[in-house]
Parts: structure tokens; C-alpha cells; sequence
């Protein structure tokens, strides 16, 4: 802990705030303020600086459009649509992903070949390949799946792999010295090790796993945020489109805000680091 | 003559691709009674980490042999633990969990390891600690730890591994006189590696001196202070007197050794 935090920690408390502090609470307040600022800003902008409607309209027009489309059920229909994409997709990416990363880090050879390919598929938009996808798959549900999978497997696989590669030999060491078989040493040494490092991928993964859904959607599809937004904006309708661009962003961070509790959850050891 | 633990003519050769191999001990030969508390001195590059190492089976001799209680030993076993220099906790486990560490390993039930572990947790002055993590707590507590994960174990013979290298000199001072009290409560036989040489002196039973490059023994010391002891025979003359005589055997090693540094760097 350096002085400078300190300091700078101990001023936000004599405001009476504590919003520095890595409490759960001041998280979540941090998170309601910066949303509160935003609110502000834009509707100050559209007010006095773009007057025009079809680029930018005040946050209670939108808040309107959005009620109009919460009694007609569109929402809803939206929502689950986008929702199952991705609860379905996400996490069967970042099991998949965990399982390369784990083949990947225990093999060298299979990793030395796998590593231009992986290296190519992370930097690639993947998105690039939607409507391919949307060509050989449909425009429902299947190739949503496959474009999201795409999207989100790699930061995984690439977080897990370096997480267990780069475990401390001291505590290989330490393991074998008190005669640990290969799979104990797996799951009570380089596992760990590598769980703080795969929980950022995984929160990396999850960012871009709610850009797969949008693009997958609008490439095609009969529903979702995505195609919802492309609707909106075929029909000029700025309000409705920046509506889901909202809800879109309320998901984005309520994933955030979970992931985090799930860090704290899975690695107490790091809550001073 | 089965309950000893004998080296017989250890020899050990590291060899890497592309590289001339390194003779890093040779000919060793020690014989260590049950309950005796060794220290090998010398200076670095003496072989004596890698010497404690293949005792513990991390590492394989090229010759030679390491029997504990009449049996050969090539690989980590229960009758034998070591206490790294390093730290060498496992951050993601508590106190508590990286002492009984070993036992789970090793297959003791749960409930059983705790227990085990609680009772060395309260022999190191861990106790009120159980929870904490590895960083949360001082480089002389973690030393603590680390010594309480190898005696849970109960293994015959402690090996230490230069224990206090890097703990602040008072800390160190301390450390040594609680490890005297344990090992007076346990009677494990101990293999205590240093470069300290009154570390040494005050510990142990018997000091062995190896010589550099190779690693060899240069001579064994027999330390004659009663025990227990008080960390005050430090300051008596005959502690001076054996201290210099170690260090005369050393200091030519170690004068050896940076001469040859000196004439690789220019």
C-alpha cells in the first residue's frame, strides 16, 4: 500500500463518503454515481448544446420510449432474446475455454502449434465472420451461439493458459516436496495460481460476448437488443434506439458488478492486493 | 544400525545441453544419529542446498546413496520434510490450511488434519491466526508457518533449508531459540543448512563445514554446550573460539570463490 493511496483514501473520508474504499458498498455507490453523472451530462447536452432530436434526445424521452415498448411486451421479447443468447453462450465459452487453457498449458507441443492459430483468431473480429455464420446456421438462436462462443472463448483460453504456465516453481515445489500426485498439485497449487488470471479473462470475455450478441443481431435475427436497435434506427426513432442502447449498458454493468462479487467470492487471498 | 540416517559416498554432476557439466558435491559422506541436530556451513556455491535437496528427493544423486532407518530413499516421502528458504506458502490457503497441507495430501482425514494442525499452529505461537492468509502476516511469522507445515507431518528427520536468510537479524536471534524449544519438545532428528556460522554453533549438535566447488566436507565440529541453551552462550569465549575455527576453514573458500568471480567478470 503505497502513501499515495493512503492519502488520497483518508481525504474521501474526511468528505464522509469512503467512496476510495474496496468495500462492497462504496462499489455499488460508485457505480450509482458515475450513472447519476452520465444522466446529467447528456441531458444538459441535449438540451442546450444538440438541438437536434434525430441525433441526440434528453434521458426522459428515452425513459418514455422505453415504457411505450415495456407495455407493449417488446422488451420483454427482446430481453429474452438477448438474455438467453448470451446465459446460454457465455458460460459454455468460458467452460470451453478453461478446458483448451488446461490442455493447452499441459501439453507444450499442442500449445507451440495452437499458438499462431490463437494468437490470429484473438485478434481477428470475430464479428467479421457473422454473417457467415447467420448463412450456414439460420437467423435464430444456433448462430447467436456459435458468434457469441467465437467471441468470448479466446480471452479464456488465452488467460487460463498463461494462469497455469506461469504458476511460482517454489510452490510446485513445495507441493512435490510433501509428495503431491500430478492431480493434486493441479487443483491445490497451479489452479489457484491461475484463478485470478482466468477471472480476468473471463470478465474480458463477458464484455465481448454482449458485442457478439448485438453484431450476431444485427446480421439477422427475429429478436434481441440488437435487432431492436437496427429497427429503431431504420426507422429514425432516436429515443427507442438509445433505449436498448441503456439496456445494453445496465447489462454490461450488472455482469460487471456480479463478476467482481464472484472474484471476491473465489480469491479472498487477493483482497488487499 | 538401522535407525540411521547415513549418506554413502554422494556424488552429484548437473548436467545441461551445451553447457559443461558442474561437479556440484563430492564424495559425501555423513552419518547422523537419531534425534541429533546437524547444521552444514559453508560458502555459497558449497552444494549444501543441493545436498538437502536430494535428501528430500527433489533431486537425484548421480552416485551414492541416502538411507533414513535402513531404507533408500529416491523421492519425497513422510519421514522426511523439509522447511524451504523461500517463502513457500501457498498465498490462497489460510494458517490453518497450509499447515495441515501435507496431511490432505497424504490422505488424512479432514477433520484429523485440522486437529493435527491446530496443535502445531498453537506450538509455533500461530494461535489466534488460524484464518489469516500468508500476507497478512510478517516474514517471522511466515517462517513460523513454514516450519509448523513440516512438522505436522511428523516426519523423523527436519530439514531446513537456510530458514532465517531473510528475516532482520533480531527476528532471526529469536527464531533460533524457539526453534531450540521445539525441537527440545519434539527430538527430531535436524539437518539445518546455513551460511550463518553462529546459527550454526548455537543450533546444533555438530557443525559440518563444506568446502566450495565441488561441495565436500571440509571437517565436523562438535559443538559441546549443554542444552537447553540461552541465546546469552553466544557471547561466551568458547562460543568466539569455535565460531573462528569454523570460519578459518571458510574463509579461504570464500576468498577462493571471489577471486574466481573476480577473474570470470574482468
Amino acid at each position: 500500500m503505497s502513501t499515495a493511496t493512503e492519502a488520497k483514501s483518508s481525504v474521501y473520508e474526511k468528505i464522509g463518503l469512503g467512496l476510495g474504499q474496496d468495500t462492497w458498498n462504496a462499489t455499488l455507490l460508485r457505480n450509482v454515481l458515475s450513472v447519476v453523472l452520465l444522466l446529467v451530462v447528456w441531458d444538459l447536452a441535449a438540451r442546450y448544446l444538440v438541438q437536434n432530436r434525430l441525433i441526440l434526445v434528453p434521458p426522459i424521452e428515452v425513459l418514455r420510449a422505453l415504457i411505450v415498448d415495456a407495455r407493449s411486451g417488446e422488451i420483454l421479447t427482446h430481453s429474452y432474446a438477448t438474455l438467453m443468447e448470451i446465459f446460454v453462450s457465455f458460460p459454455v465459452a468460458v467452460a470451453l475455454g478453461v478446458l483448451v487453457g488446461v490442455v493447452l498449458s499441459a501439453n507444450r507441443l499442442v500449445s507451440q502449434i495452437a499458438e499462431p492459430l490463437l494468437t490470429a483468431f484473438y485478434s481477428v473480429p470475430m464479428v467479421a465472420l457473422a454473417p457467415l455464420f447467420i448463412a450456414w446456421l439460420g437467423l435464430g438462436f444456433g448462430s447467436k451461439f456459435a458468434i457469441i462462443l467465437l467471441v468470448a472463448v479466446f480471452p479464456v483460453i488465452i488467460t487460463t493458459e498463461v494462469g497455469l504456465r506461469s504458476t511460482d516453481k517454489v510452490y510446485l515445489e513445495a507441493a512435490r516436496s510433501f509428495n503431491a500426485t500430478p492431480l493434486q498439485i493441479f487443483t491445490t497449487v497451479q489452479f489457484p495460481f491461475a484463478l485470478p488470471y482466468i477471472i480476468g479473462g473471463v470478465r474480458v470475455s463477458f464484455a465481448r460476448a454482449l458485442v457478439g450478441a448485438v453484431v450476431a443481431e444485427f446480421f439477422g435475427a427475429f429478436a434481441g437488443y440488437g435487432f431492436a436497435i437496427l429497427a429503431a434506427g431504420q426507422n429514425f426513432n432516436t429515443a427507442r434506439l438509445l433505449g436498448y442502447v441503456v439496456l445494453l449498458g445496465l447489462l454490461g454493468m450488472l455482469g460487471s458488478i456480479v463478476l467482481r462479487w464472484v472474484e471476491r467470492k473465489m480469491t479472498p487471498w487477493k483482497e488487499e492486493a | 544400525m538401522a535407525s540411521e540416517f547415513a549418506i554413502r559416498n554422494l556424488n552429484k554432476v548437473f548436467t545441461s545441453q551445451g553447457k559443461l557439466p558442474v561437479e556440484a558435491l563430492r564424495d559425501i559422506n555423513l552419518t547422523i544419529a537419531d534425534g541429533e541436530f546437524v547444521s552444514i556451513v559453508g560458502a555459497s556455491g558449497s552444494g549444501k542446498s543441493t545436498l538437502l535437496r536430494i535428501i528430500d528427493g527433489l533431486e537425484t544423486a548421480s552416485s551414492g546413496t541416502v538411507h533414513v532407518d535402513g531404507r533408500r530413499v529416491t523421492r519425497p516421502g513422510r519421514d522426511r520434510a523439509m522447511v524451504f528458504q523461500q517463502d513457500s506458502l501457498l498465498p490462497w490457503r489460510t494458517v490453518l490450511d497450509n499447515v495441515a497441507y501435507g496431511l490432505l495430501l497424504g490422505g488424512t482425514p479432514r477433520a484429523e488434519a485440522a486437529a493435527t494442525a491446530q496443535r502445531f499452529v498453537d506450538l509455533t505461537g500461530l494461535c489466534g491466526f488460524e484464518r489469516h492468509y500468508p500476507h497478512q502476516l510478517s516474514g517471522g511469522m511466515r517462517q513460523r508457518v513454514n516450519v509448523a507445515r513440516a512438522l505436522a507431518m511428523d516426519p523423523k528427520i527436519l530439514l531446513l533449508d537456510e530458514p532465517f536468510a531473510s528475516l532482520d537479524a533480531q527476528t532471526r536471534e529469536i527464531m533460533q531459540s524457539e526453534l531450540l524449544k521445539i525441537w527440545q519438545a519434539q527430538r527430531k532428528t535436524v539437518l539445518f543448512i546455513t551460511h550463518q556460522i553462529d546459527e550454526a554453533v548455537y543450533l546444533s549438535d555438530r557443525v559440518i563445514v563444506f568446502s566450495a566447488r565441488p561441495g565436500t566436507v571440509r571437517e565436523e565440529i562438535p559443538v559441546p554446550f549443554p542444552r537447553p541453551r540461552e541465546l546469552s552462550v553466544k557471547r561466551t569465549e568458547q562460543f568466539g573460539r569455535i565460531v573462528d575455527r569454523i570460519w578459518q576453514h571458510i574463509e579461504g573458500e570464500v576468498r577462493r570463490s571471489m577471486g574466481l568471480e573476480a577473474r570470470s567478470a574482468a
